[in-house]
């Protein structure tokens, strides 16, 4: 196909046309180019803007927020959660308080009912609330209540002291981090797990078993390997912060959003439909970035890339750039174990509980997710391992009745969205048997939810190649830019040289999913790229560190990091 | 200003409000005209706050990608509005909006494959020879001769004449002014030596027999005239109709990225500015104190806390003119006026709109050698004679096409793909272009109109099969994704599209100009003092020209003398408005007005 006329200069053969205004200049000047305007990328771009710096944000799609994402797949009049439906860290992320983000018009709810999970005759209902959730569960008894009490508080410890904190701080060197964690009984604690597996760690509170199967999957469910031990600490991130998800309404899109009307007001520039194709360098500084249609823009201070390792360093930046570690890093770089399958639902009314005698739970509020689908613990940890080894050994996830909890997703009365989600190999003919997922998922809700197949009026199926295809820099379909295992973690990830956002490349940051400490929106990385730019240019960071990160630093590093 | 202003009260119980509340102007509604206004007012300095019902904002100015990588356009196609001053006052090409000029735009093919190419390589100033008119249009050298003069008197005015009709606020009717002074005459007049005020009272179709036009070039000049405003045998209107297909021509381009790109550009130009913009937020009224519009209250459903906004100087609103009595009170409106509103005449046709993502660019069979690279039209007429297109004119205004009658199949064919890369960023194997049919339709069906959408299936094959019968590769397998949005679904998405209307209403002389909508509204005030209309059912409609917020400004400035007398370096008036003062007047004041 040709482009030759795709240009931003004035054919000659119009005198209406000769007259027009310029158009967006081939060539421009900023402070900082931030590449992706995904959740870090706006995130970063909000703190630079408020630090009064020239910032441009590119982003290649049609729309910005990246894993924000909330379009009319479902066409016409249906809205879905392409990727992130809802968010982990919402009680933590910074620029939820330091923006004035409820003035944009953000509205976080988290739903009373977190996760519900089916296995055998028992169902497993987990709340919002640390007693409600002992109270459902104290039905299978007392101590089932205390053991889940005594795990629970253990994680939420855990995490609060420590690695929410530590997620918006960069990372330390493993000697370093076990040292300062040395200090306190807790950081013995997350020193301890760490080393163990979540199916170890999970098992190791005497809990029944449907009550294992149902945290299992969810420490699990995006992208961690049940027996893998040496990244033990995120199985508390992923089991409280699962249990403490909040979404937003209107859809995940809407924190993108907020972000780019902070950033807009603040003076920075978004650009959409500008996809880099250039990281341009000066001997070894990043000097600024070339889109596909030509424009360059140059950069005065900074690059800031949230792509992943082998976008930035293999295919944007010239290989002379690059140091050979780095590259040799980003070459070896581990796509995610797994990717994710979604199947949207537009159905006639909401998906109605096929009323079941024995779960003794009528009249909870709905889940946000139902575990569907699997036998027991045996079963989820057997599933996620012929996951990873490419198969689909059955259709089995999590189900979420959208528009029970945001109702603005259908905009057309008596018609409701739901979602089916469950962790899918990439390599998996999807092209030769999406009938079978779509007949398989089906099937699946119709034996839970009454009348449910009849109830479809449409259905989109999301693969792991689509996911591929919406976002490229998320390579076959990895959702968080890179699996999480002991080598791509923490200090390692993307790799020591880069883990503090931080490069070899002069004047080029990084701040995605595929730097420390991941993806999954939870802010980390673009919320250290923004401090560690700013105190390169030194320019003053705009906002005070969170009480929460000072009590970290003082308690845990009272001698200041390096 | 919001910078020096007190905090408002309320004037209800005399309390003061939170700062956050309460702006200078709120604007109901986030389509193309909503955030126009916010951009214009914002950047004057104004605070602005805008509330829009739906998830997102842009209305027709919409893109969606229902599946990776390909965009899809469910309504507006095209940006008309690059001979505007909106594009340039509030420097939309700042906030990163891109026009890729299209050298061929297009043209119209007959079912028994005559072929007519026109768009910018038609008008193309290098050809002076009539001889090469006369094949192109199938035409006598002495009809080719007068086209070619005809448009060599009218382009170096082509931008007058575009601003003279769309981007002039209209003159008030009570001020007596005929329509032979009307602007879009005065520039005519002046420059087209074959100008006569017979061309005032004609239809399109007319105006064609007068300029001896044969098909399809005729045809395809009707459809464009249809599908983007006046119907081609309403009265009155050939001047519009004539306007608008040269606005495809001379001040259109595919927006880089699709017709959302406007509205970010449009919402980023306001959100700079400092203009708040919320979603999701359905006004449920327009709160109206002694006459005087004070603000306006959402939904409970909204997601604002604070469901009450206050206008400490008016409210804009930028939804149909038929909700006008659903969101004020009846307090404030007579009957009569709520009767007159009632009463206006919505109709003026649908589309059925096809979205096709395929894996190949469709090959005409006809000329191949018009399609190769850049020279691939952006937009042609298939299936269309001026007979075949007057008969489903017919069928159109009398509900009495059938949704599956393939005989009526007339389709605008628009492929962006090749003047925007952007229009692909799917890493599908082949090269993955969207191809969108749009075929007229009735807004209603005498079954009713879920009886069109249970006919989806069936439109889509019939489409299908017309795309084949002129592009011969577009066999059954070359399609990935095929989405429909009917009437009922245009309706659906976007409530200002009463009836699947995408023009909101009709494009006829009973309601243009100084009668748009009713001639008490023409000049965007309304009974309620403070209120303003702000939308695609105001002067002169549609199709995302920003004429509507440009047009607006000119009646703010009279009406407020705080933005008089803040008017910014920027700004430029229509050479051809009127002020209240100066239209009392009468036809004494034209000769003030200045003729460019």
């Amino acid at each position: 196909m040709s482009n030759d006329s795709y240009t931003r200069h004035i054919p000659p053969f119009s005198d209406v046309l000769s007259e027009l205004p310029p158009q967006f200049p081939d060539e421009t000047e900023t402070d900082v180019v931030v590449i992706g305007a995904g959740p870090n990328g706006l995130l970063a771009a909000a703190y630079l803007t408020a630090a009064g710096l020239d910032v441009t944000v590119v982003e290649r799609r049609f729309e910005i927020g990246g894993g924000l994402a909330t379009e009319e797949i479902l066409f016409p009049g249906h809205y879905a959660n392409t990727h992130a439906s809802y968010h982990y860290m919402v009680d933590y992320l910074p620029p939820l308080t330091d923006f004035d983000m409820a003035g944009q018009g953000l509205r976080y709810h988290k739903p009373y009912g977190q996760i519900g999970g089916v296995f055998g005759e028992d169902y497993v209902y987990l709340c919002k609330s640390f007693e409600d959730s002992r109270d459902a569960l104290a039905r299978f008894g007392i101590d089932q209540a205390d053991a889940y009490g005594r795990m629970a508080t253990r994680f939420h410890q855990i995490v609060d002291e420590i690695l929410a904190p530590a997620t918006y701080l960069p990372p330390d060197p493993p000697v370093d981090l076990t040292q300062a964690l040395q200090r306190t009984a807790i950081g013995q604690d997350m020193l301890e797990v760490s080393e163990m597996s979540a199916l170890e760690l999970i098992s190791s509170y005497g809990m029944r078993d449907s009550i294992q199967a149902t945290l299992l999957y969810s420490a699990c469910q995006w992208g961690l390997s049940p027996i893998e031990s040496g990244v033990g600490f995120m199985v508390p991130l992923m089991v409280d912060r699962g249990t403490q998800k909040a979404f937003i309404q209107g859809g995940s899109h809407r924190l993108a959003s907020s972000f780019a009307r902070v950033i807009l007001r603040q003076g920075g520039l978004i650009l959409d439909n500008a996809a880099v194709v250039e990281i341009t360098t000066d001997g070894d500084s990043a000097t600024g970035v070339v889109l596909d249609d030509g424009r360059k823009i140059r950069t005065r201070k900074a690059v800031l890339s949230t792509l992943d390792p082998q976008s930035t360093f293999l295919r944007l930046l010239p290989a002379e750039a690059v140091p050979a570690e780095v590259r040799d890093a980003a070459d070896g770089w581990v796509w995610d174990k797994w990717s994710l399958l979604s199947v949207f639902f537009v159905t006639k009314g909401k998906p109605q509980w096929k009323p079941n005698p024995n779960n003794g739970m009528i009249g909870l509020p709905t889940p946000f997710d139902t575990i569907l689908g699997f036998d027991d613990t045996e079963d989820v940890t057997s599933f996620f391992d012929s996951i990873e080894k490419g198969e689909i050994p059955k259709f089995a996830g999590h189900f979420t009745v959208e528009t029970e909890f945001d109702p603005t997703l259908s905009q057309v009365e008596g018609e409701d969205v739901c979602f089916f989600q469950m962790p899918a190999p990439y390599d998996w003919d999807w092209d030769g048997r999406g009938d079978e997922v779509v007949r398989e998922v089906t099937a699946l809700l119709d034996s839970h939810y009454e009348g449910f197949a009849e109830s479809v009026i449409d259905c989109v199926v999301e693969t792991p190649k689509t996911i591929e295809q919406r976002i490229p820099c998320m390579r076959r379909g990895s959702i968080k830019h890179g699996d999480y295992n002991p080598l791509q973690m923490g200090f390692n990830r993307p790799s020591v040289e880069c883990s503090s956002s931080r490069t070899p490349v002069n004047g080029l940051y990084l701040g995605g999913a595929s730097m420390f400490p991941g993806g999954m929106v939870i802010g980390g990385p673009g919320y250290i790229a923004a401090q560690v730019i700013c105190e390169d240019i030194e320019v003053k960071f705009p906002f005070d560190r969170p009480d929460r990160l000072k009590r970290y630093l003082d308690t845990y590093f009272p001698d200041g990091k390096d | 200003m919001s910078q020096t202003t007190a905090p408002a009260v309320d004037p209800t119980t005399g309390q003061r409000l939170d700062k956050r509340s309460s702006y200078d102007f709120v604007v109901v509604g986030g389509g193309p005209n909503g955030l126009g206004i916010a951009a214009y007012l914002s950047k004057w300095g104004f605070s602005v706050c805008l509330v829009e019902a739906r998830p997102e904002l842009g209305g027709g100015a919409d893109n969606a990608e229902p599946i990776p990588g390909c965009s899809i356009d469910p309504h507006a196609v095209y940006f008309y509005g690059a001979a505007g001053p909106p594009l340039e006052q509030l420097d939309l090409a700042s906030y990163g909006f891109r026009m890729s000029f299209i050298p061929n735009y297009g043209g119209c093919i007959t079912h028994d494959h005559r072929a007519f190419f026109g768009g910018n390589t038609f008008h193309d100033s290098s050809s002076r020879d009539p001889e090469v008119y006369v094949e192109m249009l199938g035409v006598d050298r002495d009809t080719a001769k007068m086209y070619l003069e005809f448009m060599d008197a009218l382009r170096p005015r082509m931008r007058d004449f575009f601003r003279s009709i769309y981007w002039t606020p209209p003159y008030d009717e009570s001020w007596g002014i005929p329509k032979a002074q009307t602007p879009v005459a005065r520039v005519l007049r002046d420059c087209l030596p074959m100008y006569d005020d017979a061309m005032l009272d004609m239809s399109f179709n007319e105006m064609m027999d007068a300029l001896a036009l044969p098909d399809p070039v005729r045809a395809g000049l009707l459809l464009g005239s249809w599908g983007n405003g006046p119907h081609p045998y309403w009265k009155g209107m050939a001047l519009p109709g004539f306007a608008c297909t040269q606005l495809q021509f001379f001040s259109g381009c595919t927006p880089v990225g699709g017709m959302h790109a406007l509205a970010h550009a449009l919402a980023r130009c306001a959100l700079a500015n400092g203009a708040k913009i919320f979603v999701n937020s359905p006004v449920s009224e327009i709160i109206v104190h002694d006459g005087v519009a004070k603000g306006v209250r959402v939904a409970d459903e909204s997601l604002l806390e604070e469901k009450t906004i206050w206008a400490n100087m008016g409210v804009i609103n930028n939804t149909h003119v038929k909700s006008l009595p659903k969101l004020v009170s009846s307090d404030h409106l007579t009957k009569t006026f709520r009767q007159r509103i009632a009463d206006l005449s919505l109709k003026g046709g649908s589309l059925y709109v096809a979205n096709f993502i395929v894996n190949e660019l469709p090959e005409y069979s006809d000329a191949p050698e018009r399609y190769e690279g850049s020279n691939y039209p952006s937009g042609m007429a298939l299936h269309c004679t001026t007979d075949a297109l007057m008969e489903l004119m017919r069928d159109v205004h009398t509900y009495r096409m059938h949704p599956t009658d393939l005989d009526h199949y007339i389709a605008w064919y628009i492929v962006h793909a090749p003047h925007d890369p952007t229009r692909n960023r799917s890493n599908l194997p082949g090269g993955v272009v969207t191809v969108n049919l749009q075929v007229p339709a009735p807004e209603d069906h005498k079954d009713g109109p879920l009886a069109v959408n249970d006919a989806k299936y069936e439109i889509l094959d019939n489409l299908k099969q017309v795309l084949r019968h002129y592009a011969p590769n577009m066999t059954e397998d070359k399609y990935i994704k095929s989405v429909i949005n009917t009437p009922y679904d245009s309706e659906q998405r976007n409530m200002g599209f009463v009836g699947g209307n995408w023009m909101g209403m009709r494009q006829s002389e009973d309601e243009w100009w100084a009668r748009k909508p009713l001639p008490e509204l023409a000049r965007y005030r309304t009974p309620v003092e403070g209120l303003y209309l702000c939308h695609q059912t105001s002067y002169p409609g549609g199709l995302c020209l920003s004429a509507v917020p440009y047009n607006l400004m000119h009646i703010l400035k009279e009406d407020y003398s705080e933005i008089e007398a803040t008017t910014p370096e920027w700004w430029y008036p229509s050479p051809w408005h009127l002020t209240d003062a100066e239209g009392a007047r009468g036809r004494s004041s034209l000769s003030t007005g200045g003729d460019g």
